[in-house]
């Protein structure tokens, strides 16, 4: 099954510091938009959900038509608020555990 | 809160009220057309009631009021479902003129966040939402499937003016102008009938109409037949305050004509009509109706008997073929019923009545799977639990229940679905879910684009009054409505909602969302023709280094393509693109201090500074010099501002950067400049200093000043070029002042793909200056990119003809100064200073045209030279050229320099040039030129000495030279060996040509030779002068080549250059007679070199300074006496006498003493500390073995090889005293008689005596004692005597 997901870290204050557009199906132009729009309309709801729960991960708590937005609320005391995440490495990483799991 | 005083009870309480059927003949509306209306619209104002005050008694037996009270009044031919076509154009021209209302704001400023917040409900949403939410619901209305829009009352109007008006109302009734709502038995035809005749005064006096009254009472009966007169204003002047027509007419016709035939009494007598209509027939009739319904209810479904029936009956017909839409229920039809009672009752406000029934009807459309009339009931069910006030779950419940199925039904379904999410959405909201009303928004969005959009931009503001707001929903909705708004071809409608969304979403790191929204809110500005609007958004997406290179490169054609319809291609702009890197401005500009070299530019200040110091004059009598001659005024500005002359370019360096991943070509990069010209200054700089470039609009005037600016004042350079994607490019430009003044550097401009220009302020950004000079304080950025432009004032240029980037070490050049004044004044005092004298020297001007290397030729063959030292250290390094050195005028000015790559590695050779300016009229008295060169020294010849002293002869040391080639391409000649000393004098062992076949060193080869290092004779030792003096010494060591050619070292340049290394390593400054320098020339021998270094006749010279004579101790000694002695042992033993000479090499008076050993005394000492001896000091009579392999073992095992005699007596002893104690007096010479007895023939090594001894220090060369041992033990030095029986 062609399968379309987009993989975002985001930090304090909104900021993304990680984007990967994952997934089999053909990448269509407008997805990465998309898909930003629908993950940032998302954070108002795990705004709300956070606190709320005492659970990490918070599965499908946004949807848009077809799109399920699951979350994952970790902390990094190691992480220089504002930078981004550049390493080649760990985009390696990520799309390699995509291929393997969607 | 009470329900009905909701939005929603209030919807409700309007929308849902009984509805009246008007059928009229033509005449009656001719009538009312006098007045711009229909029948109709005339009586509408009229139709609610806001205290009808009515008693109402239902099912139960207690009566209640109503207050409140609506009748909706309808032609019959409206009573019909209407054309959803119609009505979705209807829909699409409201939203069009509120699209065009809005296109005012489309160009103001974007909306903030913070106001959104602020700001009500009904301020926030658009007003014609209601309008659009009211219209929909009711192109739902009619339909079949509920009852509450099926007339109660049908009101038959004919006019006086018709003839034969009795018939004419039996005529209206029957016919085919009924709705197929009655017709086709879904409704009952037998409705309330009430007959109203209209006399037009106009047409002449009531009479005639009250005749006919008469007769329609007669007939009819006189409740249901009424008189309406009309039109009583004879001449149509009435003029109604707030007109209440108005709010009735859709179409867009003028509203002030409107009832201007009507005056207060024809007011009157329709309002008393509709109360009449209202409170003695339509509510009357319901109450009956009512009644008598629910009776029937009660006797066939109420009751458990009568429910197992049911449940039974229709169990039974559950196989019924059109099961999609369950059967068909006429009205007759006890399910029918039911329903009209439920509405009937809801009408009424007997809402537990209406439930009741709905509830009960519920069941059986369920049963039935009539699912349209089930979804309706539930439907109403939801609105009666909320009327209620009751089970707030149970409402919803009911609401999403009706909302779904409606959905299940299909096409038609939709509509229906629509309204009851319109509903329900309202009832979430009176309840403050906001969020889950934005839900309901969005599943009623639809397929249809413009419907979706309004249902998504509802939705949108909901997640904006959700509390808290969620503004990140709230953004993202406005753009899916946006979008779908601009599918309808709403483009006003999208732009606005767009721009909302900006507000939210603006300042997001979210670079696909900036994109997306900026992009194409510029294409519909751009669309709509407002090309400044589009340029503003278009301009924010162009350094969008994250999309693809496609993307990119649309993105830069659309804005290119919309700046060039907008006609404003000349305009300048602050563009993205290219990113100017702020923090790389550097501003190099020239005062007193001039640069030679965009390098030298870049070099730290107190780098010079350290150098100016010595050649500079004070900065306090340099600046009381101009302060005297310059007004005050001038003088204070120049104190806090940077000083520029006329005619001398600023240079400001600033770095571009492409984002993109395409190349862009730039043209026409160029600073802004300001300059205004001295006596106006002080008004310019009030106007522009404060609060300039904060708003676009002083940006756009100013960008346009500097478009046009009067370039008469200052020259700019043009800079053109291509940046490559993801490229960066450091860009040098200048602005050259041409009048005296102030300028202000402002910022740089750039025309992008020759189209569009743009530029960048600096004033904004942080200027990193690095000409600080003598500001401790700066005020701002912006000060530092002001300039006082003074008079023009001599400038030198300068440079050093020829020097290479690359030398090897050692290499000796001829370089020459060249200094050009283009000024015609002249200037005077040049003075320089050069920081690694090591590396670059002065020479003099006799050199200009010498003739190198051949110059350094050794004339005075023979003659004994002395190496003329140093004496002065001050100033050494600052060279003053001659008083009448004077530059000017267009003849350079030449001056030879000498190059001595001193060490191998990278330098920096710094040069600073002093001159004073002759016109005492100037502004400056003096500048400076600072030159930098960079060198690289390249290794060549590793030479390395080293001296150890003679055994056998006292003041004789053997020099070991090793010389390597570490270049790998060159070779070299060796042509002289020169030392330099108080008393040394370098010899060859032997001759050169015996020794030295080939002097040449090949690259990577090495060679080593031995020489005689000896103490000079002294010739004429009584001069005190000449042992002070440092005497050269030669010797040649090639014997081809240079001819017999000899170099002098102590002319000037090689000379020069010695006393620096001497000072280079020198720990000493005064002659030091233990020590030796030497100085080895070479030269390379073929000439194909490596690019970029030197070639050209050149001479290498090495030098080696201090190179320390004395090894370890200061004592030195010989033995001497026989080596081969014959004697007969038969007689005697044999005495033998030694000579033992001392020298003293120290410079205080040292003890030495002699102590003798015997081998039987040296045998027990070295058992007891045999590791600490020498292995070669093997003492007394022991066998000498030839074979060193043997020895070598004996060392390894540690087991002394003695001879067997070694048990017996020592074959010799000393004789004389065992230990001799004597003070040698500084550098002299001591001879000590030793002997010994020999016992028997053999040869006898003589080392076994140690000589201890100590230096006496007296107290000032107390350093000496720091650096070398001031006493020691030194074994005895190896010495063979043979002695042989004599025959």
């Amino acid at each position: 099954m062609a399968t379309t997901a987009c993989f975002i870290i985001v930090s304090r204050n909104d900021i993304p510091i990680y984007e990967a557009e994952v997934g089999s199906a053909v990448k269509r132009e407008d997805a990465a938009h998309l898909h930003q729009f629908i993950l940032h309309a998302a954070q108002d709801i795990v705004q709300d959900l956070a606190w709320t729960t005492s659970a990490m991960f918070l599965k499908a708590i946004d949807r848009f038509n077809d799109l399920v937005v699951s979350v994952y609320i970790i902390l990094n005391p190691l992480y220089l608020p504002g930078s981004r995440i550049a390493s080649s490495h760990f985009d390696t990483k990520v799309r390699a555990l995509a291929r393997k799991y969607l | 809160m009470d329900p009905a005083r909701t939005p929603l009870g209030r919807m409700l309480l309007d929308e849902i009220t009984p509805v009246v059927m008007v059928i009229r003949t033509p005449l009656v509306e001719e009538a009312c057309r006098k007045n711009g209306l229909s029948f109709v619209e005339m009586l509408s104002p009229f139709c609610s009631f806001s205290n009808i005050d009515v008693p109402v008694r239902t099912a139960s037996d207690q009566p209640y009021r109503i207050q409140k009270f609506k009748l909706r009044l309808f032609y019959a031919s409206d009573v019909r479902q209407p054309d959803l076509q119609v009505a979705n154009e209807r829909l699409k021209e409201v939203i069009t003129q509120a699209g065009e209302k809005d296109l005012s704001n489309l160009s103001s400023d974007l909306p903030q966040v913070d106001e959104l917040l602020s700001s009500s409900e009904s301020e926030i949403l658009p007003s014609w939402f209601d309008f659009f939410n009211k219209q929909l619901i009711r192109t739902m209305s009619f339909s079949d499937h509920e009852a509450f829009d099926h007339p109660v009352a049908c009101l038959l109007v004919v006019s006086s003016k018709d003839e034969q008006p009795i018939n004419r109302f039996v005529d209206l009734y029957h016919g085919d102008q009924l709705p197929s709502l009655l017709n086709d038995g879904a409704m009952d035809p037998k409705i309330l009938k009430l007959h109203l005749l209209v006399h037009d005064n106009q047409d002449g006096a009531p009479e005639k109409a009250s005749k006919f009254l008469n007769e329609m009472r007669s007939t009819f009966g006189s409740n249901s037949s009424q008189l309406l007169c009309i039109n009583s204003s004879q001449g149509g002047l009435v003029e109604h305050l707030q007109n209440p027509w108005a709010p009735f007419k859709t179409d867009a016709s003028p509203t002030e004509r409107l009832g201007c035939f009507l005056n207060i009494d024809d007011f009157n007598e329709i309002k008393n009509l509709m109360q009449d209509l209202a409170s003695k027939h339509v509510i009357p009739y319901m109450e009956e109706k009512v009644r008598v319904l629910n009776q029937q209810v009660s006797a066939t479904r109420k009751g458990f008997r009568n429910q197992i029936k049911n449940l039974w009956w229709r169990k039974g017909k559950e196989d019924t073929p059109d099961a999609s839409n369950g059967p068909v229920y006429t009205y007759s039809s006890i399910e029918s019923q039911i329903r009209v009672l439920g509405d009937y009752a809801f009408m009424l406000r007997d809402y537990e009545l209406a439930l009741s029934n709905y509830r009960l009807i519920s069941t059986d459309y369920k049963l039935d799977k009539a699912w349209k009339r089930y979804a309706g009931v539930q439907e109403m069910m939801g609105l009666t639990y909320f009327m209620l006030d009751q089970s707030r779950k149970e409402a919803e419940y009911c609401m999403e229940n009706a909302f779904n199925t409606y959905l299940k039904t299909g096409p038609t379904g939709h509509q229906n679905a629509t309204r009851s999410g319109l509903w329900w959405v309202e009832m979430l909201k009176t309840r403050d879910q906001y969020k889950e009303a934005a839900g309901v928004y969005f599943r009623i969005s639809g397929e249809e684009p413009l419907h979706s959009a309004v249902m998504l931009e509802q939705a949108s503001y909901c997640y904006l009054l959700s509390k808290p707001p969620m503004l990140r929903k709230f953004g993202f909705h406005l753009i899916l409505s946006g979008n779908q708004y601009k599918k309808s071809d709403q483009i006003k409608h999208a732009i606005r909602t767009y721009r909302r969304a900006i507000s939210v979403l603006k300042g997001t790191t979210w670079s696909y969302i900036q994109d997306h929204v900026h992009f194409h809110i510029g294409q519909w500005y751009s669309f709509l023709g407002l090309y400044d609007s589009a340029v503003s958004h278009l301009m924010e997406i162009l350094s969008c280094g994250h999309q693809s290179k496609t993307t990119q490169e649309f993105f830069l054609k659309t804005f290119l393509q919309t700046v060039q319809k907008s006609g404003k291609a000349c305009e300048v702009m602050r563009l993205p693109l290219p990113v100017i890197n702020s923090s790389s401005l550097k501003v190099v500009f020239e005062d007193h201090r001039t640069y030679a070299s965009s390098a030298a530019a870049g070099v730290r200040e107190n780098i010079w500074h350290s150098l100016e110091e010595e050649i500079v004059p004070s900065l306090h009598t340099a600046r009381t010099n101009w302060l005297d001659e310059q007004s005050n005024f001038i003088s204070k500005r120049i104190k806090d501002s940077n000083i520029c002359i006329v005619g001398e370019a600023i240079k400001v360096a600033i770095e571009f950067q492409n984002p993109l991943q395409i190349s862009i070509p730039l043209s026409d990069v160029s600073l802004m400049c300001e300059l205004y010209v001295r006596s106006d200054d002080a008004d310019s700089e009030a106007n522009s200093s404060t609060a300039e470039l904060q708003n676009d609009e002083t940006t756009k005037s100013i960008a346009d000043r500097f478009m046009n600016s009067d370039v008469s004042s200052f020259t700019l350079s043009n800079v053109e070029f291509t940046l490559e994607g993801g490229g960066r490019k450091m860009v040098q430009l200048t602005v050259t002042p041409r009048v005296e003044g102030t300028l202000k550097i402002v910022g740089v401009k750039w025309k992008l793909s020759s189209s569009v220009v743009g530029f960048h302020n600096f004033v904004t950004s942080s200027v990193k200056k690095i000409q600080k000079g003598r500001k401790k304080n700066k005020p701002s950025p912006a000060d530092n990119l002001k300039f006082v432009v003074v008079k023009p004032v001599p400038r030198l240029e300068g440079f050093i003809q020829s020097l290479p980037e690359k030398v090897y070490a050692g290499e000796l050049q001829q370089l020459t100064l060249e200094l050009n004044n283009k000024s015609d004044l002249s200037v005077k005092n040049l003075k320089m200073n050069i920081s690694h004298p090591r590396f670059l020297n002065i020479g003099n001007q006799r050199n200009l045209n010498m003739d190198y290397p051949a110059c350094f030729e050794k004339k005075t063959n023979g003659v004994e030279q002395t190496f003329p030292e140093q004496t002065s250290n001050v100033l050494q390094n600052v060279f003053l050229f001659p008083e009448e050195t004077v530059v000017q005028g267009d003849t350079s000015f030449l001056w030879p320099l000498w190059l001595h790559a001193a060490v191998p590695g990278k330098v920096s050779l710094y040069i600073i040039l002093y001159y004073e300016i002759e016109n005492p009229e100037s502004f400056m008295k003096y500048r400076t030129l600072r030159m930098l060169y960079n060198l690289e020294v390249l290794p060549s010849l590793d030479v390395s000495f080293q001296i150890s002293a003679c055994p056998s002869t006292l003041e004789e040391f053997l020099v070991r030279m090793d010389v390597a080639n570490k270049t790998s391409s060159k070779n070299f000649q060796i042509d002289q060996l020169s030392s330099i000393g108080y008393q040394w004098e370098i010899s060859l062992l032997q001759p050169t040509d015996s020794l030295y076949s080939s002097p040449t060193l090949m690259s990577g080869q090495a060679f080593s030779c031995y020489l005689m290092l000896k103490k000079r004779k002294r010739l004429d030792s009584s001069e005190g002068n000449g042992s002070r003096s440092l005497a050269v010494s030669d010797i040649q060591l090639s014997t081809e080549g240079a001819g017999g050619m000899m170099y002098d070292i102590s002319l000037s340049p090689v000379k020069d250059f010695h006393n620096v290394e001497r000072l280079q390593h020198g720990d000493s400054q005064e002659g030091d007679s233990k020590t030796v320098d030497f100085v080895l020339l070479s030269r390379p021998l073929n000439r194909e070199t490596d690019a970029g270094v030197s070639d050209g006749p050149s001479l290498f010279s090495h030098h080696e300074c201090h190179c320390s004579v004395i090894s370890t101790s200061p004592i030195s000694w010989i033995v001497e006496g026989p080596r081969l002695i014959h004697h007969d042992f038969s007689t005697s033993f044999c005495e033998v006498t030694l000579k033992m000479t001392l020298y003293n090499s120290a410079d205080a008076a040292a003890s030495v003493r002699i102590n003798t050993m015997d081998s039987s005394q040296n045998v027990g000492a070295q058992s007891s500390d045999a590791s600490t001896l020498a292995s070669g000091n093997q003492a007394g009579w022991y066998y000498v073995s030839l074979d060193s392999e043997l020895k070598v073992t004996s060392d390894v095992s540690g087991i002394r090889m003695k001879p067997p005699s070694s048990d017996n007596v020592s074959p010799f002893v000393w004789t004389g005293s065992s230990s001799t104690k004597v003070r040698l007096p500084p550098l002299s010479t001591l001879a000590i008689p030793l002997q010994i007895s020999v016992f028997s023939p053999g040869t006898y090594d003589l080392s076994n005596y140690t000589l201890q001894w100590s230096v006496v220090l007296s107290d000032n060369q107390g350093n000496y004692r720091e650096t070398r041992p001031s006493s020691g033990t030194c074994q005895g030095y190896s010495y063979y005597l043979t002695v042989l029986q004599s025959t």
